[in-house]
């Protein structure tokens, strides 16, 4: 299973970027950018103000992602879908919701806050916004690398699920005295694979592949992480920096 | 495409923890919604749920365990080379509710990644593990995820394994979302007011058709087509037309090689909210025309069990074929206009070799699977 790599778009403790715009990209530890403001939450995501704090940093990322690629940002309903990994998915806003819950015997449970502490609702929010109607769901890896979104992403385009995929990562910093061993920084990364190249007029980072028992690779060069592999899609648009136009 | 085989499946229900014992129950119109002691419940809107008898747990640590033990002790052995797709949307949330009242619970129990970990040391398997959080189609999706990996030659075996609690997180969420029906929910019926939450776990056993045969596995029906999409409207609502669950069966049925009416009867997700199940019969109408093909939902038998539905739906979707019925709508008095003649409060005879099972969710996902009878075309 293969495809191309159209977009990178990443909100970590480095800031907000996408592969296109030239923006350095890093993915370490560190506190997330605060993202009320930012240019992706304009009016045209009215509910920006009611999302929890995880489901603003993944629609940011996708929102990225989705315009680095020139695959359009219209509302019209579209065949492309979304996968994510998490490790501690909404358990920030799980901890919101509940504390709510304590101190009146539940009678003032925030109904709001309840409605987002399923990891899945930010891709509810990105399929308003973008039109998705392909696949979407949420996993956690058993040892999170970020790449089990890209096998289902490829999967649901060889399957003719989706004419387009969006994958990635997304988590809050890890929750006081929860880290689990091996989870990636805080941050959200997500990639788009797929679609059709009229569509986006733009010249793909490299193709993704995964194979039985091989693994991801990039231009058939095995990855590890989500992390390697944006990384070399972008060293690489770095050493021929021609290769790639601008989409928008 | 490599037929897929299901040729394991186990369950942990408030009817039942065997599938002989839960079919009985189902077919008897019994249901497993009871009064709640688990918890505090004065201040919610319902005080009944579907819980499973007698869960225990060590202190500060998650009821979650003792469901999957007693669900995991009843497979078969697997091979090693087996692929995990866990399906739940809170796990061990239950962990939370003692933290956030300021005592001692074990935090590892709210994360995924520690459950796989559990699921793989109890089976003896070795490989990647993923946990699939699609809200209500979890377990659906895992299943349309593992078939769609054996009928491609991506995997040879695949383990699904749905479960959910009912903890007092979730029972009071969607108290405050005015979801809960005061007494035992009443899918398609016209004075339905809301859900019943309930608890469960179950495992499928999904294999290719060569390997089954070859290890001399028996065949509990097969997994034929299946379907996921976004209805991209509303994250706690489900679209009134039924867009995306006319989607998600349309690519089951896609998949499977067969048209609507092959389809003998629908397992549909029949939450009993006014609004789902004003939508599926939307959808249903959309797909099947004016044909008026059997529906039945299970949740006035066994509660939403949230992510395990989907899952113990086609278990009992796999039974139902084989029996050549589908069982009653539980709590059903007076079907709504749009449902007559369609959903029953007995157990329906029919003859046919497939059945669509569906489940939709919060982040306006929809799922829909395609379940055959061995040896169906």
């Amino acid at each position: 299973m293969n495809a191309p790599l159209r977009g990178i778009g990443w909100v970590t403790a480095a800031g907000a970027g996408r592969g296109r715009a030239g923006e350095p990209f890093a993915w370490e530890a560190g506190v997330l950018p605060r993202l009320a403001g930012h240019p992706v939450f304009d009016e045209s995501v009215p509910r920006a103000g009611r999302m929890d704090e995880f489901s603003r940093l993944g629609f940011a990322a996708v929102a990225l992602a989705l315009r680095d690629s020139g695959l359009g940002e219209g509302r019209e309903k579209r065949p492309v879908g979304v996968a994510a990994s998490s490790t501690y998915g909404c358990l920030a806003t799980d901890r919101d919701y509940f504390d709510t819950v304590v101190p009146h015997e539940g009678r003032l449970a925030s109904p709001n806050l309840f409605a987002y502490t399923l990891p899945n609702c930010f891709l509810g929010e990105a399929a308003i916004r973008f039109g998705l109607t392909g696949p979407s769901l949420v996993v956690s890896e058993r040892r999170p690398a970020g790449l089990e979104p890209l096998r289902l992403a490829l999967e649901s385009l060889a399957w003719g699920e989706a004419e387009a995929m969006l994958c990635g990562v997304c988590d809050l910093p890890a929750p006081a005295g929860l880290a689990a061993p091996q989870a990636l920084p805080p941050g959200a990364v997500f990639l788009v694979l797929g679609g059709r190249p009229s569509a986006s007029g733009c010249e793909p980072y490299g193709e993704v592949s995964v194979a039985r028992g091989a693994g991801v690779c990039l231009d058939g060069a095995p990855v590890d992480s989500l992390f390697t592999l944006v990384a070399n899609a972008l060293a690489a648009r770095a050493r021929s920096p021609g290769r790639l136009p601008r989409c928008t | 495409m490599r037929p897929v085989w299901v040729v394991d499946a186990a369950v942990v229900t408030a009817l039942g923890a065997d599938v002989e014992t839960l079919w009985a129950e189902l077919l008897a119109g019994r249901t497993g919604i009871r009064a709640v002691e688990r918890f505090p419940i004065r201040s919610y809107g319902s005080r009944v749920a579907a819980l499973v008898a007698d869960l225990s747990a060590a202190p500060g640590r998650s009821l979650v365990h003792d469901l999957l033990e007693r669900l995991l002790s009843r497979l078969a052995p697997l091979p090693a080379d087996a692929e995990l797709l866990t399906a739940s949307t809170k796990g061990g949330i239950d962990c939370l509710e003692p933290l956030a009242r300021g005592e001692l619970a074990e935090r590892s129990d709210l994360l995924f990644p520690s459950l796989l970990d559990e699921v793989s040391s109890r089976l003896g398997l070795g490989g990647e593990a993923a946990n699939v959080n699609a809200a209500c189609a979890s377990s659906t999706i895992a299943l349309a995820r593992a078939a769609g990996r054996i009928a491609c030659g991506t995997a040879e075996e695949v383990l699904v394994v749905g479960f959910d609690l009912v903890t007092e997180f979730v029972f009071s969420g969607f108290s405050a979302l005015k979801a809960l029906s005061t007494e035992p929910c009443r899918p398609f019926d016209r004075g339905r007011t809301g859900l019943s939450l309930g608890e469960g776990a179950v495992a499928l056993r999904l294999t290719s058709e060569e390997r089954a045969r070859r290890d001399g596995r028996p065949c509990l029906g097969t997994i034929a087509g299946w379907g996921v999409a976004n209805d991209a409207t509303h994250i706690t609502a489900p679209a009134r037309d039924g867009s995306g669950l006319i989607l998600a069966v349309r690519r089951a049925l896609a998949v499977a090689g067969i048209g609507p009416e092959a389809v003998a009867a629908v397992s549909a997700h029949g939450t009993g909210t006014v609004y789902n199940d004003a939508m599926e019969l939307v959808a249903f109408r959309e797909v099947f025309g004016d044909r008026p093909v059997p529906v039945h939902s299970l949740k006035g038998a066994l509660g939403h069990t949230m992510g395990a539905a989907g899952g113990l739906e086609a278990v009992v979707c796999l039974k139902a074929l084989r029996e050549q019925r589908a069982p009653p709508t539980a709590g059903l008095r007076d079907p709504e206009p749009a449902a007559q003649g369609q959903v029953a409060a007995e157990a329906v005879p029919f003859s046919g070799s497939f059945l669509l099972s569906t489940n939709s969710g919060f982040g306006g996902i929809n799922a829909a699977l395609v379940l055959g009878h061995r040896g169906a075309a």
